[in-house]
């Protein structure tokens, strides 16, 4: 809204004392500007509006021209300038190369997938088209038979870089055949980068946000304290179906499993997937990272990985995101064999703990929240990530060829 | 004398070679090489329309004024305002402030609050963030 008075104090204010919120804050100065906070906030109640103030009427704005034209060094300045790009090098879009792109796919190019904005509730949201997604795709290197995927993920209208000063990543799991068709990786380095398909696509849902919804620009659009290195490429996870002692996160999920709502929204429903069925999971959340990182799994000779996990998960913060266990083969295989025939008997002994699902203002107390299990990665050894990741959609890819 | 010969035809090669570069396409080619010039796409997608509203009228002093400081319910806001009230009644002893807090947080529904502040209130301040 443009004219709209706004005041900025010096942040930030969560955990400080009332004390040090009436020094730093409310008898603070604007920190853009230098004045005192109480006289401006009076100021902006009482000065007679201005004559931009009284505007009405609607402003359109353009997105710029349909194309730029200039040698391949000039474009990627010139991309770059713009902030078009993730400050790394790019696939140049030319017409034949984004051509070549939407091959990928039956849809129309001009159909319009939906909105994006870096938050919904409090950011206007930029429409695109699957060809603005072939566009971004194509920049971040990606292949046609990847499109599909692409515009599944697209489809969904999720940003990856949200504006939060968390500093969130997104992920998607993918789950059926199109794992090997498109060359996904699912053994050794799962998810990181090391295989074009898992790289690209990621890469590509973060273009997509930064060009189709103007998300990922620091100090407006993007407010990460410290950041997120994973937003580069996401999180994208082709699950090991092949070597995992149990059903497919997409089946489990095709069955109701491990649904949850957010506070306010409606779950998502379940959409009775089958093995093999190529479907897509998307995840958002703090991300995942190994789990050495805990106390609770360090090195011994008598790992008991069903209750390592279970501790870890009793330290997670349930409230928004509760906790995904990103699960090796072997890990996976030692929680079957302690008795855990389906992950769902192993979620429901993990979340068994006194005082789970505590409301506390609207959100889910820890412990408590969703607990989510991914099996990925090579067999080489027992390591296994863990963290605050929770599953949204689930949906299919092939309507996307 | 022999090695000057030798000197002699290793020149005379090495001027051969080079003859032969300048008048070579891979050599002309490379005179004559520019940079090609691409035309690439926009990948921004569309930005919508700005509907400018009015901003409402402004006071001409907030004394003798009921002000209400709504909190949008973020960890720390209700500290935040709370001060912020604190201290602006010991400034505007003449104004009275009503603090309320923003049903369902950042994303609830506020009608029924924007309904009492427009019938009581004369003006808002509405704190966002955390």
């Amino acid at each position: 809204m443009p004219g709209i008075r706004l005041q900025f104090i010096q942040g930030p204010i969560w955990g400080k004392t009332a004390e040090q919120i009436r020094r730093d804050a409310v008898l603070g100065v604007n920190p853009l500007t230098g004045g005192p906070i109480l006289d401006k906030i009076v100021e902006k109640l009482t000065n007679p509006l201005t004559e931009e103030e009284k505007r009405t009427g609607e402003i359109t704005r353009s997105k710029g021209p349909d194309t730029f034209t200039g040698t391949a060094d000039e474009l990627q300045k010139l991309f770059l300038e713009k902030r078009y790009t993730d400050f790394m090098p790019i696939i140049l879009p030319t017409e034949e190369k984004v051509a070549e792109m939407l091959k990928g796919t039956s849809h129309d190019p001009d159909e319009v997938l939906g909105e994006l904005s870096p938050w919904k509730a409090g950011f206007e949201s930029w429409t695109y088209t699957v060809k603005t997604v072939a566009i971004n795709a194509v920049m971040a290197g990606a292949k046609p038979e990847y499109f599909p995927v692409i515009l599944a993920i697209a489809s969904t209208q999720t940003e990856a870089l949200n504006v939060s000063d968390n500093g969130f990543v997104v992920g998607a799991v993918i789950n059926g055949d199109i794992r090997d068709e498109i060359g996904l990786n699912y053994s050794y380095g799962a998810m990181g980068p090391y295989a074009h398909a898992n790289t690209t696509i990621g890469r590509a849902w973060s273009l997509l946000s930064i060009n189709g919804g103007n998300c990922g620009k620091p100090g407006t659009t993007y407010m990460g304290t410290v950041g997120n290195p994973m937003n580069a490429i996401n999180i994208i996870i082709a699950e090991n179906e092949e070597d995992s002692p149990w059903e497919p996160l997409s089946v489990r999920r095709g069955r109701g499993e491990g649904m949850r709502s957010f506070p306010g929204m409606p779950a998502p429903k379940p959409e009775g997937f089958k093995k093999g069925e190529n479907v897509v999971t998307l995840f958002n959340g703090w991300g995942v990272l190994s789990s050495k990182n805990w106390y609770a799994n360090v090195w011994g000779t008598e790992m008991n990985y069903p209750k390592i996990i279970k501790d870890i998960y009793l330290t997670q913060d349930g409230s928004l995101f509760g906790t995904c266990a990103v699960l090796s083969p072997p890990i996976a295989d030692f929680v079957k064999d302690a008795g855990f025939d389906t992950v769902a008997k192993f979620t429901e002994w993990v979340m068994d703990i006194p005082g789970k699902d505590i409301q506390r203002e609207g959100y889910i107390a820890p412990p408590g929240g969703t607990f989510t299990v991914i099996v990925t990665g090579a067999s080489n050894n027992n390591y296994f990530s863990m963290g605050g990741f929770v599953p949204g959609q689930s949906i299919r890819i092939d309507p996307w060829r | 004398m022999k090695p000057r010969k030798e000197v002699m035809v290793i020149l005379f090669i090495g001027l051969c070679f080079s003859v032969m570069g300048l008048l070579s396409p891979v050599a002309g080619q490379a005179a004559d090489m520019k940079e090609p010039i691409l035309t690439v796409l926009n990948p921004l997608g569309t930005p919508p329309p700005i509907k400018l509203l009015p901003m409402a009228p402004r006071l001409d002093t907030i004394k003798g004024k009921i002000i209400y400081i709504v909190n949008d319910g973020y960890p720390g806001s209700n500290l935040l305002l709370g001060e912020l009230k604190a201290v602006m009644e010991e400034r505007h002893p003449d104004t009275t402030f009503i603090y309320r807090d923003k049903p369902g947080g950042m994303g609830g529904k506020i009608q029924e609050l924007w309904d009492e502040i427009k019938e009581k209130g004369d003006a808002m301040i509405l704190a966002l963030g955390h």
